[in-house]
């Protein structure tokens, strides 16, 4: 039975592929989306049945690729994985249903959504080499055509995804590689010949594919500084897309250092993990800074998944450490966090960029400082992002609290250790996790303030009509999933501790407790998440009476002049009088100014009678990626001027490149001779 | 056939082969060089004919019969057209010299011998011993493609790099399929169609048969 399932993932999502292909306009999108969710569906039953009963699903043909065939193995942490994969798709589809009219209908898209939704679905079935990498790069590829779908803006949509497709193709070499050399040092190309030999193996070379694999998917995951496609690929997505490959896409990246690191490598030295925690603090700090200062809405979100993966990195870093340091109850839970972290992740971010892409649709921008005032044109929308915003903003009553409250637990729980650069990383951990938490509240605030709060900056903001029910419906589950997943948990809490125990070999149950609160074991650690949403509740109705009641006794004040605050006594209040984007994140900039560096331009002009009478002045400031302008572009640049160096040796004469091969062929006889 | 003339028979074919890759680097009149690949062409069907009738195999006398129609008449007559618009042109002034050439081309055949010592070894007939002069005719052809200049000569330099790559075939294996000789053949004339009408291109675009006018076209 269970089988069955698994072959109805990946044929309902090929032959949904194929309609959206072929069928007309009309039907095409209905048909993938219901194709896709029979995918889902049936990836969640295999799913469920996986963590509930603990034994693994496998398959394997050899009908399928040639030589190598496939092998397709669930056991409970890619199971956890095809949950929260399924979920994001489940709601992005629907809504995509919605926003198909902006440009998302064509064949290729139609096609390339629901073979990117079943190319995910899969990557956690795959159980060997040849299966993984093959399914790893369709995802690719089928993301890669979402990306450059959106007509309107061609030029950033094709920078964007030529960034992406040299970003992960060379992050697939680095894992490809990876797994080459595990398979040939273990004689076979199934995870499970993997696992039995990858114990053997010496430091050096589990050390080193180590690496490798932490640099391939640590790109997938957009840790810094390989993020550098990340805020382009997904800010240039069109909504759906952008909303499974931020909520869901990144999840794999992070599933893929789990599965080498402690999968098939078996945990490793304390390196290992101090690396991958520096990785997830500068992926932190820099994706937080960044979401802060960014003022166009999709990008903003986007940094904040490089923020939020910095997160599952330092939690995953902080399992393996302790791991290695022997602590395993502080490891369960570490990993347990790193997990709901994700699965939280997944749940707000898609909420969010699926507002964001209804915005965008409404608008025609992402430019939050065109934006203003859409909590009133776009009610549904404005507090699906809200909500979101207080999930990532850690919140309660929302998930993302409870996820960051678990991390929290395990990294002060785990200080008082022997090894003193655990220590070390540990507490510098924390720290950067609380500014990490403080410039991500500074981010959303701004996003939500400037972009749906206060008065309209332009026509186009004014004129908003509100998204299509399907679109609403899509980022409303989603966004009700923050709050239940914030107040009660323990839904998915056992479900997690099995996929951790799977993945870090641990068997020990780290949290548990009832539907109202939840322990720690072994831990001084007590959460009742309901309770204090319910606290939380009643102190805000508290202060609405208070404030009521105080309001109706300023009423008896005899002389109020009714004057708008801080309009210098004007009557009347522009939208130009307003915050906006750029100047509530200048602060904020100045502080962070060594980081950012960001380049400001102050272009005075004046009238041509008189220079003392000045005509206009622009301010113009842009914060691209200091990375990319620093590092990147350099090297770019400098591989083009190799490659200028290299065309002279091309010249145009045959005769050259006639003596160039015959020149080689003597020395190879030369030398073999 | 005793074993004696069968061995006389054959090295002096696969001599005359590596001598006209020789000759070819001397002469510099162009018809007179299309007239030494013809001669390459027949001693090669040569060479597969007299080990045909040494084996007893009627299918390796047909291959070497072919052989002799196809690179003893057939290219040559095709090459030949393309020297009709220039009858008197001459190799005039090839990148390296004649007399450094011909050096060049002994260098090479030294080097053919050192580098198929292995391979000699392991096939230990009298035929066997004949292979380096097949790897020093393809070395040679190569040579020649890379110093000289007229397209015609280049043509040629293919040729011989494909009848040596057949002379070593012919020696070193028990009789090559006659589908695969016939495969290699049709290829090879397929290239001197193709470089033919190459050199009539070129031939009308620049009035001349130099292959360095086409560095003219690099951007």
């Amino acid at each position: 039975m269970n089988e069955v399932y698994v072959v109805t993932v990946g044929l309902a999502g090929l032959i949904a592929a194929i309609l959206g292909g072929a069928l007309p306009l009309a039907s095409r999108v209905g048909a993938a989306v219901a194709l896709t969710w029979l995918s889902c569906g049936a990836g969640i039953a295999a799913a469920v049945s996986v963590l509930s009963s603990g034994h693994v699903i496998s398959l394997s043909t050899t009908a399928i690729l040639p030589l190598t065939g496939v092998t397709l193995v669930l056991n409970p942490l890619g199971a956890l994985f095809v949950i929260s994969i399924s979920v994001v798709a489940l709601a992005s589809t629907l809504y995509w249903l919605g926003y198909a009219s902006h440009g998302l209908d064509t064949r290729s898209a139609s096609s390339a959504l629901p073979l990117f939704v079943t190319s995910m679905l899969l990557v956690p079935f795959a159980a060997s080499v040849a299966t993984f990498l093959v399914l790893w790069e369709m995802m690719a590829l089928t993301s890669l055509v979402l990306v450059l779908t959106d007509q309107s803006r061609r030029e950033a949509a094709r920078s964007a995804a030529q960034w992406y497709a040299v970003m992960t193709h060379a992050g697939a070499a680095a894992i490809l590689l990876a797994l080459i050399l595990l398979s040939a040092h273990s004689g076979g190309q199934t995870f499970a010949d993997i696992e039995a030999h990858a114990r053997h193996l010496s430091g050096a070379v589990r050390g080193t594919i180590f690496v490798l694999a932490l640099l391939g998917f640590g790109s997938k995951a957009g840790a810094v500084p390989l993020h550098v496609w990340l805020p382009k690929a997904h800010a240039e997505a069109p909504g759906p897309a952008s909303a499974l490959m931020s909520g869901a896409m990144v999840n794999l990246g992070i599933y893929g250092i789990i599965l080498v690191g402690n999968e098939l490598l078996g945990g490793g030295p304390v390196w290992w993990w101090l690396l991958v925690s520096l990785l997830g603090v500068v992926s932190a700090l820099y994706g937080a800074l960044y979401a802060a200062t960014s003022s166009d809405l999709k990008r903003l979100l986007a940094y904040s998944t490089t923020d939020n993966m910095g997160l599952v990195l330092i939690a995953l870093g902080a399992s393996g450490l302790f791991g290695a340091v022997g602590r395993p109850t502080t490891a369960a839970i570490a990993m347990v966090a790193a997990l709901l972290l994700l699965i939280n992740h997944s749940v707000f971010k898609g909420a969010l960029f699926l507002a964001a892409g209804a915005v965008q649709a409404a608008t025609g921008t992402r430019d939050l400082d065109r934006l203003g005032g859409l909590m009133r044109r776009m009610p549904v929308t404005g507090v699906v992002f809200f909500v979101g915003a207080l999930s990532v903003a850690a919140l309660p009553p929302f998930n993302g609290f409870v996820g960051e409250w678990l991390l929290f637990q395990g990294l002060l729980h785990g200080l008082p250790t022997s090894n003193t650069s655990v220590v070390i990383s540990v507490a510098v951990a924390v720290a950067a996790l609380a500014l990490t938490g403080g410039l991500t509240v500074a981010a959303f605030v701004k996003a939500t303030g400037i972009g749906f709060l206060g008065r309209a900056r332009s026509i186009e903001a004014a004129e908003a009509h509100e998204a299509a029910i399907t679109m609403r419906l899509g980022a409303a589950a989603l966004a009700t999933l923050c709050l239940v997943l914030g107040l009660v948990p323990m839904l998915v809490l056992p479900a997690i501790e099995r996929a951790a125990a799977s993945a870090g070999r641990v068997s020990a149950t780290s949290a548990t407790g009832g539907w109202i609160s939840l322990h720690l074991l072994g831990l001084r650690g007590v959460l009742a998440p309901s309770l204090l949403a319910g606290g939380l509740a009643i102190a805000v109705l508290v202060v609405i009476v208070i404030r009521r009641l105080t309001h109706r006794r300023s009423h008896a004040w005899p002389a109020v002049n009714p004057v708008e605050p801080w309009g210098s006594g004007r009557k009347l209040q522009t939208a130009r009088m307003q915050y906006t984007a750029t100047s509530f994140a200048e602060p904020l900039q100045r502080v962070f100014d060594d980081v950012i560096r960001p380049s400001r331009d102050l272009d005075v002009s004046h009238f041509v009678e008189s220079r003392y009478y000045i005509e206009r002045i622009a301010y113009h400031t842009s914060n691209d990626d200091v990375l990319e302008r620093h590092f990147y572009r350099p090297f770019i640049a400098s591989v083009r001027w190799w490659g200028q160096r290299a065309r002279r040796l091309q010249n145009g004469s045959v005769h050259r490149y006639l003596a160039f091969g015959f020149v080689a062929l003597v020395i190879v006889l030369v030398v073999v001779a | 056939m005793n074993g004696a003339t069968y061995s006389s028979f054959l090295e002096i074919a696969a001599g005359l082969v590596i001598l006209c890759a020789f000759v070819t680097l001397w002469r510099r009149s162009l018809r007179a060089i299309v007239r030494t690949l013809a001669v390459q062409g027949m001693a090669l069907g040569v060479v597969a004919i007299v080990l045909g009738v040494h084996r007893r195999d009627v299918v390796l006398i047909v291959v070497g019969c072919l052989v002799v129609l196809a690179k003893g008449l057939a290219i040559p007559t095709l090459v030949r057209r393309v020297l009709a618009n220039e009858p008197m042109s001459r190799e005039t002034s090839p990148l390296v010299n004649v007399p450094s050439s011909l050096v060049g081309a002994g260098a090479l055949t030294f080097l053919a011998y050192g580098a198929t010592r292995p391979v000699v070894a392991l096939v230990s007939t009298s035929a066997g011993r004949l292979i380096p002069l097949g790897v020093a005719t393809l070395l040679i052809g190569f040579f020649s493609m890379v110093v000289r200049r007229k397209a015609v000569s280049q043509i040629v330099g293919l040729l011989l790099v494909d009848n040596g790559i057949a002379l070593v075939a012919f020696l070193a294996t028990a009789g090559v399929p006659l589908l695969v000789e016939l495969g290699a053949s049709l290829d090879v004339l397929l290239v001197v169609v193709v470089l033919r009408v190459l050199a009539v291109q070129l031939w009308s675009k620049f009035a001349v048969l130099d292959l360095d006018q086409l560095q003219e076209l690099h951007d």
